[in-house]
């Protein structure tokens, strides 16, 4: 692991640079780590973890050392069996769902069937409010995102992309493919917690 | 209360910023110029966690039900009441009193505080108003005729008339390299640190945008990871944008160089048009000025 200063009041802690759930759960615990501490407010991520400091409390160095320290010796990941599953009624009739399912060399049904087959972790938040990074795809569901984005996607859309799968919380510009929608709310921020998917969570996609 | 008379362009209720929510991918919003919010709120008698008025596009006009202190800072910031008087002073104003606050060509953000704060329930721990997902307790700019509440006063008159400078606006704008310097083709950074961007007139609260030098990325994509204000993205063509209040939580671009905290209203404040360049400074007990 690598410790980078991030402007002067962070660093970016860096794991091995793949997406794994193993490493997305061990960025998340460093982070977790980090919190409890009281050190500052930290953004885990696939393999990294952003870890902020007030530097009117904890010298530049102090904070360095901290960091260094959690990065040499970083807690058990060991949280896989903490998310909640999720349920998300799925109508598979998205703009990109026989064009993927073509290129995949899947018939639709058949990549609705591997979509909602397995369950999936939510990897971290980001993006927008409420998005959550979900993986990992059968890898037989070829992806890639989309070479011009869509201007307007609308709130609810089930999307994929190199080998994950987000619903959108909000209507937004997005690059992913479409391959159904759901009327589950998955950021409101009069609800609390606004969030419905929290990293951890296991989602399970249910056609109907 | 306050009466919006004028609302300029574009106001939003901010306070210091949503923290403890980026891990549900919610950006902290508050000011673009934090340096310069942080002083309204002094100058005016309110507390460190207060909420003042981020105003795009003066002027902008109010009036107060009761006396109340006053103040705007920003880039070339001033304020007319029965007289004019420069920004970035504590003013005292009367009941019924109108107040406009008005700027120059050069003056992007500008901050309005009035003591006691402006009142309002937060949503997710912050009264900052995040227009991107319509977030906050006044989710859209203000329009003429909003009253606002304004929580008790504690400033005295006493306070009136104190002034602070203005930082230089028009400076150079420290960074430390990295977090991903290593990522970047050899001497790309030390182009970066001796290059002179232009600020594009599409940058906004998420971030300004850069013209001018193209700087050479990474042939790969990066995973993606936290974003933190001041971060300099190396998008691909090689245009950099700083990112600001309102930047997503994470991102997939490297990031050359991150701007220190207390310069982020050094890039916010500059004009479209007006350049822009990067001192190269290293992180420690205090800045240092990195030897080249």
């Amino acid at each position: 692991m690598s410790v980078r200063p991030y402007g002067d009041r962070a660093f970016l802690i860096e794991l091995e640079q793949r997406i794994d759930p193993a490493i997305v759960d061990l960025a998340r615990a460093i982070a977790d780590a980090w919190e409890a501490r009281g050190l500052g407010e930290a953004t885990p991520a696939y393999a990294s973890v952003v870890v902020e400091f007030d530097p009117d409390r904890l010298h530049w160095a102090d904070a360095e050392r901290a960091a260094r320290a959690l990065a040499d010796d970083p807690p058990q990941g060991g949280s896989i069996t903490g998310g909640r599953l999720i349920e998300v009624p799925t109508l598979y009739d998205g703009p990109d769902l026989a064009d993927t399912a073509a290129r995949s060399g899947l018939t639709i049904d058949a990549l609705v069937t591997l979509h909602s087959g397995r369950d999936y972790r939510a990897f971290f938040l980001g993006f927008m409010p409420g998005l959550a990074y979900c993986g990992l795809l059968d890898p037989r569901i070829d992806a890639p995102r989309l070479v011009s984005p869509r201007p307007r996607v609308p709130a609810g859309s089930v999307a994929v992309a190199s080998g994950q799968t987000i619903v959108y919380p909000a209507d937004t510009p997005g690059g992913w493919r479409l391959i159904g929608r759901t009327e589950l709310k998955v950021f409101d921020p009069s609800r609390d917690p606004a969030t419905l998917i929290h990293a951890g969570d296991r989602l399970r996609f249910v056609p109907r | 209360m306050i009466h919006v008379l004028a609302p300029g362009l574009r106001a939003t209720i901010q306070d210091r910023g949503r923290r403890g929510h980026a891990r549900e991918g919610v950006p902290p919003a508050g000011p673009a110029d934090p340096m310069a919010f942080a002083a309204a709120l002094e100058l005016a008698g309110c507390a460190p966690d207060a909420a003042a008025i981020e105003v795009v596009g003066l002027p902008f006009a109010f009036r107060c039900d009761d006396r109340r202190i006053v103040a705007a800072t920003g880039r070339d910031v001033g304020v007319r009441t029965r007289s004019r008087l420069p920004g970035w002073t504590s003013v005292l104003v009367r009941a019924g009193e109108e107040v406009v606050v008005e700027g120059s060509a050069m003056t992007r953000f500008a901050y309005v505080a009035i003591s006691g704060g402006v009142a309002v329930p937060p949503v997710l721990g912050s009264r900052a108003t995040y227009l991107g997902a319509s977030l906050g307790p006044i989710p859209r700019a203000l329009v003429i005729g909003d009253a606002l509440p304004l929580g008790p006063s504690s400033a005295g008159a006493d306070i009136a008339g104190r002034h602070v400078s203005p930082p230089s606006y028009g400076g150079p704008v420290r960074a430390v390299a990295g977090p991903h310097d290593d990522r970047f083709p050899t001497g790309t950074v030390a182009a970066f640190f001796s290059s002179s961007f232009a600020v594009s007139p599409d940058s906004d609260r998420m971030g300004v945008r850069l013209s001018g030098d193209v700087v050479g990325g990474p042939d790969a994509d990066l995973l993606s990871c936290g974003i933190i204000a001041g971060a300099v993205q190396i998008p691909r063509g090689g245009a950099p944008i700083v990112l600001l209040a309102d930047h997503q939580t994470t991102g997939g671009y490297p990031i050359i160089a991150t701007v220190v905290h207390a310069d982020l209203g050094i890039v916010a404040q500059r004009s479209p048009g007006e350049y822009l360049r990067f001192a190269r400074v290293t992180p420690g007990r205090t800045l240092r000025s990195a030897s080249r």
